[in-house]
């Protein structure tokens, strides 16, 4: 589990990294990205799992969302992975941008040929915190979870899968019912087969109505222009149908003008690492 | 030694010194009860020594005095002789004068009838007839005439001077007088000394001249009402005290009131004039602390009291002192002073408790301490303004829990004044105006409808809560198919839906972080935050929308998930 630094780079009075290693779990080489705050020099600090969504690498999210300075303020590590294993030849891999490369939906596939490297659920829920909890000041028992689009689906997922697990999860317009809407229907029949009853593993919505675990506290915010909003992607209604149902406390904020791209997520990162501050430094 | 013998020896040795500790503590209650007789009598002889020191004082001003007196008399008794003696020699002269007169008039008529006696032998011895003749007839006549002359021998002085009696009535006076005392003069009255006073009496002292003697003294007073008759004969009102010393507690007066008061000194002789009359004034009636106008937050707390006192009194004194949980005093006390209206706003430690009370003030004392007020500085204390409350709004006894009823109310009823919200079923609370944070939570249910949050004090009381930009809200509308949140401010709302409807919620305000945030308590789940800078003090607010009830809950300590 040797790492490589990639780059290295100070930032709010911290260090943003991108490292790259060799995991077990997809059998490529893969990059992600962390963020040190300064308070790590001296203490454990808890950390905060950034999924990222459709086409993107470990990089947009360091680049773009500017969360740096909250996560030095709170003292949280900012683990950022890549979105899908890269480079594993797989026939198909790259011929479009929401299958395959930058899409891996943080499922594990069963479906050849991609059961063998695309495992990003067992990869960011499991090899990285591991990866991470060894090479780094990180506190193990305090960890959460945020992401964007498919990230935001992977990061409900993680959470909804693992109770406990993570302190609490928030997300950037999630696509919160993956089952019902064309990109999930396309991945999950792509690495989880025909049967989609194994999709509802998967699936946000149908994972809150039987969630059986500690008290969660979602924060969800979604561009009112978000033209995946509009094209049935997304589909917030249902999660909060079923989490009202379930009585799983969300607070989902409609912010009107703001489409699905980084821009929206920069407005209101602030929120959100304040929104994890709050359960991770409890 | 056996064990029994052990034991016996330590019975005794031990009753030893049971006993040497009876004996112990009756030497110890004998020599305080000494100790005490040996005070009693230092005391005793410094009050003997005083007394002697007066008796002498006194028997030597007497003795000046007698002295004084009969020098007095003497010089009148040898002012009189000498009077009286040049009255004599003044007579004897007068006498004397008048006895040497008459002399040299004898003298003059011996030497006349000598004269005449010698011409008549002259003529008698004449040989020459012719010249007899001649002359015997002249000479006849002037004897007859001479003889005719009367001569008056008594003495032209009586012989007894006159001696006038001597008035020595005065002498007489001044020789009675001397066992007389004179009477007293005016005493003169002291004015009012601090703490002297009380709400229903007064301590007056006077003094009089050290030459006076005074048998007793007759204090009376009377009070000094503004809105007396201007008929001074209406004397009924004065009250009279006899007293032997030089003070006197006057007692059974009214609270907060002006005496007028003026002594007079009798002795045998007779009556002082009055003193100078003094005005003095009892202590005030303790104000009442209204404790559902009172409001508290960690930083401050402002207490509002009823002066208690139908007239104005001076100032007030709030007296804060810091206490344990069960109310008893573990820190200082200190005092605001001089505070002039019925209300004071106190900085205050945080997480902290106080007993505060309060007193009023004229110029003759403080009162006693009012009602005293309990403050905890956990939290933010604060009570509904009844008087904004919408007719249609009732409050629970306690005062935070509101009700809007299913009945209509009969136009009548419907009241409304310049403060009073006329549209929006709200009310407003009184929150202390201290910048900072405080932080209240509210009980609802859920079906009601309801808006909460915060409002400037003058927010239009035609409009809605959240309607304007005077006011901040969290607003509940139940809808056929969900429960919908607002949080509206001039109108405005965002777009959020809520999963969990909270029915307790927690409302945190941060003057200086410029924030109004709302929460889940039972989640700890953060629901929204307004930001805004606060331009000036705002309440908080309730009101209902539909028929229900909501109540307030706070003085509670602010959670920390609400400080991020």
């Amino acid at each position: 589990m040797a790492l490589t630094q990639v780059s290295s780079n100070k930032c709010a009075g911290g260090y943003q990294k991108v490292f790259e290693h060799d995991s077990s779990e997809l059998q490529c080489k893969m990059k992600f990205a962390v963020y040190i705050p300064p308070k790590a020099e001296s203490d454990k600090c808890p950390v905060f799992y950034w999924l990222s969504g459709l086409t993107c690498t470990e990089q947009n999210f360091i680049t773009k969302a500017g969360a740096q300075q909250a996560a030095a303020d709170h003292g949280i590590i900012i683990v950022a992975p890549d979105t899908s294993p890269r480079g594993c030849g797989i026939e198909g891999e790259e011929e479009s941008w929401d299958f395959g490369t930058g899409a891996g939906f943080y499922v594990d596939a069963t479906q050849g040929p991609w059961s063998a490297n695309y495992r990003m659920y067992s990869y960011v829920t499991d090899e990285l915190p591991k990866l991470i909890n060894a090479n780094f000041p990180a506190d193990p028992d305090r960890m959460s979870i945020s992401g964007h689009s498919m990230g935001g689906h992977g990061a409900l997922v993680c959470t909804l899968r693992n109770p406990g697990k993570y302190k609490t999860v928030s997300a950037f317009a999630p696509i919160c019912n993956p089952i019902q809407c064309p990109w999930g229907q396309k991945a999950f029949s792509g690495y989880l087969g025909t049967d989609k009853s194994t999709w509802e593993a998967y699936d946000a919505t149908v994972l809150a109505a039987s969630y059986d675990g500690p008290q969660l506290d979602i924060l969800i915010d979604q561009g009112g222009d978000d033209q995946f909003l509009s094209s049935s992607q997304l589909l917030p209604d249902h999660l909060i149908a079923a989490c009202s149902a379930k009585k799983i406390p969300i607070v989902f904020r409609r912010q009107p003008g703001y489409d699905h791209s980084y821009f929206f997520i920069y407005s209101f990162m602030g929120d959100h690492i304040k929104h994890h501050a709050k359960y991770l430094n409890a | 030694m056996d064990l029994y013998d052990t034991r016996g020896v330590l019975d005794v040795i031990e009753e030893c010194f049971s006993g040497e500790e009876e004996a112990d503590e009756e030497i110890t209650i004998t020599r305080n009860k000494l100790q005490e007789k040996v005070e009693e009598m230092e005391n005793f002889a410094g009050h003997l020594e005083e007394i002697f020191l007066t008796v002498e004082e006194n028997f030597g001003r007497q003795e000046q005095h007698l002295e004084q007196h009969y020098n007095d008399v003497l010089q009148t008794l040898s002012q009189r002789y000498d009077d009286r003696a040049a009255r004599l020699v003044e007579e004897k002269k007068v006498k004397m004068e008048a006895l040497y007169g008459q002399l040299l008039g004898c003298g003059q008529t011996m030497d006349s009838s000598k004269e005449l006696i010698e011409a008549a032998q002259e003529v008698y011895r004449s040989q020459d007839k012719r010249l007899f003749l001649q002359a015997v007839m002249p000479t006849i006549k002037r004897i007859e005439e001479f003889a005719k002359e009367e001569m008056d021998l008594t003495l032209c002085t009586p012989l007894e001077f006159h001696t006038a009696e001597d008035d020595l009535s005065d002498v007489k006076t001044m020789m009675d007088s001397i066992n007389i005392v004179p009477a007293p003069s005016a005493p003169v009255i002291n004015p009012q000394m601090a703490n002297s006073a009380t709400q229903t009496s007064l301590r007056v002292r006077w003094n009089l001249f050290s030459d006076d003697t005074v048998e007793f003294y007759e204090l009376y007073y009377k009070p000094v009402l503004e809105d007396a008759p201007v008929d001074h004969t209406h004397g009924a009102d004065v009250s009279k005290l006899k007293v032997k010393e030089t003070h006197c507690t006057v007692t059974d007066l009214l609270p907060n009131a002006q005496y007028e008061l003026w002594v007079t000194a009798t002795n045998t002789t007779g009556i002082s004039p009055a003193s100078e009359k003094a005005l003095y004034m009892t202590v005030p009636s303790p104000p009442a602390v209204k404790r559902r106008e009172c409001s508290s937050c960690p930083e401050a707390a402002l207490i509002r009291w009823d002066s208690g006192n139908n007239n104005p009194v001076d100032s007030y004194t709030v007296e804060i002192t810091e206490t344990d949980t069960r109310g008893v005093q573990c820190g200082g006390a200190e005092s605001i002073v001089a505070v002039p209206t019925c209300q004071c706003l106190i900085q205050l430690q945080q997480e902290r408790r106080y007993m505060i009370t309060v007193r009023a003030v004229n110029i003759g004392g403080p009162s006693e301490r009012s009602n005293p007020l309990a403050v905890s500085t956990t939290g933010t204390l604060f009570h509904l303004l009844e008087d904004s409350a919408h007719p249609c709004l009732s409050l629970s006894e306690d005062g935070f829990t509101m009700f809007y009823g299913d009945e209509e109310l009969p136009l009548s009823a419907l009241a409304f004044d310049d403060d009073t919200f006329a549209r929006c079923v709200a009310v407003l609370g009184d929150l202390l105006p201290v910048r900072g944070r405080h932080y209240w939570e509210v009980e609802v249910d859920d079906d009601t409808e309801f808006r909460i949050g915060v409002a400037y004090k003058d927010t239009n009381r035609n409009a809605y809560l959240g309607a304007t930009n005077t006011s901040w809200c969290m607003r509940h509308i139940l809808t056929p198919t969900r429960h919908k949140y607002e949080f509206l401010h001039d109108g405005w709302s965002p777009d959020l839906r809520i999963t969990v409807n909270p029915v307790r919620i927690g409302v945190a305000l941060d003057y200086d972080g410029g924030t109004l945030s709302f929460y889940n308590v039972e989640l700890e789940q953060h629901l929204y935050t307004f930001h805004c800078h606060f331009q000036s003090y705002v309440h908080p607010c309730f009101a209902l929308d539909n028929p229900g009830a909501l109540t307030v809950h706070n003085g509670m300590e602010t959670p920390g998930y609400t400080l991020l």
